[in-house]
């Protein structure tokens, strides 16, 4: 009995505090994100949250963002901000997609977009990145970088994308240097960066001299390992990392996330915003690739010419995968 | 009860609580957040909307409940089940299994009467297990549980990239529950589910069980003190904490059972962000009563809806909700250290 007296002090205390939100219903221009993971990775979620702030600034929306773990949080929380009125709800992967498409129908007035995947239904709409060309292109730097002509591709988990992208990267090592190994992990998460430090370890262990990562926070363990070991150099992606260890990374696989995010938003918000696979690729100089000033006496010219060669043919969209594994 | 006394009574638990209140005033304050609109947040989200309250707080909590029954079933019978995670994940996996084999050949309530059913008795076999290394070669069922944890997320995480994943193969998880085989919605429009009611039904029964049955009585004595209640009487205590020991497990199997085919309707490797964690410290913050846990489990639930709604409004990190829930059970143990005292200085 005086157990519920505590709770009910407890409830009361909030009553007096509480009773003032969505008093700013309906007027506003609200955009919401979820992300798989913090923010504070310095990779895919750290620049969708720049995105966020940025539709904030120039788009003056009203912004909010969650972290969500499981499937059953994704649905919940595009149903909270679906009752609660938002008009763009980002689900930041490809992950969100099966989410997205169940609850999207039941709030129509509220936009979904997956960061990834090629959902598309009345409100709901994809992001999709050609990864592959800046792959390719990291394939061909980091097989003219290594000495021991084994490279590795370290990835979060086997999503597609990202599959897809070490697919690429893996094509352009082998432009470059057909016999090279190319070794690819995946660390199971995306948030864990002990276990992505031991798994860029085993790697190096193998004879990896260049690692390309896409782990996001788990990630960040490859550059520390990369940091405590001689002459082993990474590849970030997703967003610039080439100021996470700038001794110790070639370049990054860049997808300008906030013009990506804004572009979307400013449709949604002109009220033009028509349900597609939005596609982005080299053309639109949403996803490219970065070099490290800081490294880049590594590079030969003969390497510099022929990466430029090929992105010269990428920009006039002449640039197609070569076949086979 | 004389005024004076509810009054020193009350003393304690009010002073904890403001204590608990100022402290999460604070570390509000200290992470960054407007107070006023946190505070907002916390409430509208948990227990001050309607929505918030049939498709947030009571959806969370419903896992919470059940495995805090579960909990306080082995506890109260002496037995240190610490696997209550491990249980749900194989009632959930189990459960999740069957629906999804036979909700195409079964009409839908059979089918999930079938999934259900299943759920209880594989978190059954799951506890059973340690039980019978209890029971057998005494192995510490706090080890033994725990272990089988692991044994149960590591199979889990085998079922969904192996023979359990879905048909295009892409995502870790099972493939999608068709409708016939979910739980039905108690409200038009909300998320919560008929399970919530199964678990406070299941709160009831169990705090009638202990209140006014032989069998209640039985295990509350082993509980209490085995050995006495061996010598003293016709209990055999053995078989008392076994049997509890499987029941508990069962629970939390059919809390598992009921997790997929009411919320999640797919099977994949975090089905359980900790819920057989946070149970123990539910079935405590109770202290081991059925009827309390049901108020407990609500608690948490509202505060992790809560914390999700100051995430989403005021960038509150989520994390503030697990500092909420471990300064509740400090306050509970203060107050029972406060009573305590008290006892001991009265005559």
């Amino acid at each position: 009995m005086t157990k519920s007296l505590g709770f009910l002090l407890g409830t009361m205390a909030l009553m007096i505090f509480g009773g003032c939100a969505g008093s700013e219903r309906g007027v506003a221009f609200r955009v919401a994100l979820l992300t798989p993971g913090p923010i504070t990775d310095q990779s895919w979620n750290s620049a969708a949250y720049a995105g966020l702030m940025r539709i904030k600034d120039s788009l003056g929306a009203q912004v909010s963002h969650i972290q969500t773990k499981t499937p059953a949080e994704f649905d919940e929380n595009f149903r909270q901000y679906g009752a609660s009125g938002y008009s763009l709800v980002f689900g930041h992967g490809f992950e969100f997609q099966e989410a997205a498409a169940r609850v999207s129908p039941e709030y129509p007035n509220t936009i979904y977009v997956t960061t990834g995947g090629i959902s598309m239904g009345k409100n709901l709409a994809s992001m999709s990145f050609s990864f592959d060309e800046p792959s390719f292109l990291a394939g061909m730097i980091a097989a003219s970088v290594s000495k021991s002509d084994i490279v590795g591709c370290l990835g979060g988990t086997e999503l597609p994308p990202v599959k897809a992208s070490f697919l690429a990267f893996r094509a352009g090592v082998h432009a470059v240097k057909p016999r090279a190994t190319v070794i690819t992990a995946f660390i199971g998460n995306w948030d864990d960066a002990a276990a992505g430090k031991e798994q860029a370890l085993a790697q190096i262990g193998r004879g990896v001299d260049v690692i390309f990562q896409n782990a996001d926070a788990a990630g960040l363990g490859v550059f520390q390992a990369a940091r405590d070991s001689k002459s082993v150099y990474v590849v970030g992606s997703n967003s610039n990392q080439n100021e996470v260890a700038p001794r110790v990374t070639l370049g990054s696989v860049v997808i300008d996330l906030p013009h990506a995010f804004i572009t979307v938003a400013r449709e949604v918000k002109a009220k033009t915003f028509q349900a597609r696979v939005i596609q982005f690729n080299t053309r639109s100089a949403v996803v490219r690739w970065v070099p490290n000033p800081a490294t880049a006496s590594l590079l030969s010219a003969r390497a510099i010419s022929m990466v430029d060669s090929v992105r010269a043919t990428m920009l006039a969209g002449h640039f197609s995968l070569p076949a086979g594994r | 009860m004389s005024r004076a006394r509810a009054w020193r009574e009350a003393l304690p638990v009010g002073a904890v609580a403001g204590a608990l209140l100022l402290v999460a005033v604070v570390v509000l304050v200290s992470a960054g957040a407007d107070l006023r609109t946190a505070l907002s947040a916390l409430w509208i989200g948990s227990l001050g909307s309607r929505y918030a309250l049939l498709s947030a707080t009571l959806v969370r909590a419903t896992p919470l409940i059940l495995l805090g029954l579960s909990v306080t079933l082995a506890f109260r019978a002496g037995v240190l089940n610490i696997g209550a995670e491990g249980q749900f994940i194989a009632g959930a996996s189990a459960g999740g299994a069957v629906a999804l084999a036979t909700a195409a050949v079964l009409p839908g309530p059979v089918s999930l009467l079938v999934a259900l059913t299943t759920g209880v008795v594989a978190g059954g076999v799951w506890a059973a297990v340690a039980a019978e290394l209890r029971r057998r070669f005494g192995v510490l069922e706090v080890i033994s549980t725990l272990m089988l944890n692991f044994i149960a997320l590591y199979g889990v995480s085998y079922l969904v990239h192996g023979p359990l994943q879905e048909p295009t193969h892409v995502y870790p998880q099972s493939a999608t529950l068709p409708m016939v085989a979910r739980l039905p919605f108690v409200f038009d429009g909300q998320r919560l589910h008929v399970g919530f009611i199964l678990a406070v039904l299941l709160g009831l029964a169990l705090w009638y069980v202990f209140a006014r049955t032989a069998a209640g009585f039985r295990i509350r004595i082993t509980g209490a003190g085995a050995a006495a209640a061996a010598s003293a009487g016709a209990v055999d205590t053995a078989r008392v904490s076994f049997l509890a020991f499987i029941a508990s497990g069962a629970i939390a199997g059919g809390a598992g059972a009921v997790e997929v085919t009411g919320v999640t309707y797919t099977l994949f490797e975090r089905i359980s962000p900790g819920y057989g964690y946070s149970a123990i410290a539910v079935a405590l913050l109770a202290r081991l009563h059925p009827v309390a846990v049901i108020g407990a489990g609500v608690f948490f639930g509202a505060l992790e809806a809560g914390a999700a709604a100051m995430q989403r409004d005021a960038g509150v990190p989520s994390q503030f909700a697990s500092i909420l829930e471990a300064l509740a059970i400090l306050g509970v143990l203060a107050v029972d250290r406060l009573r305590a005292r008290r006892q001991e200085a009265a005559p």
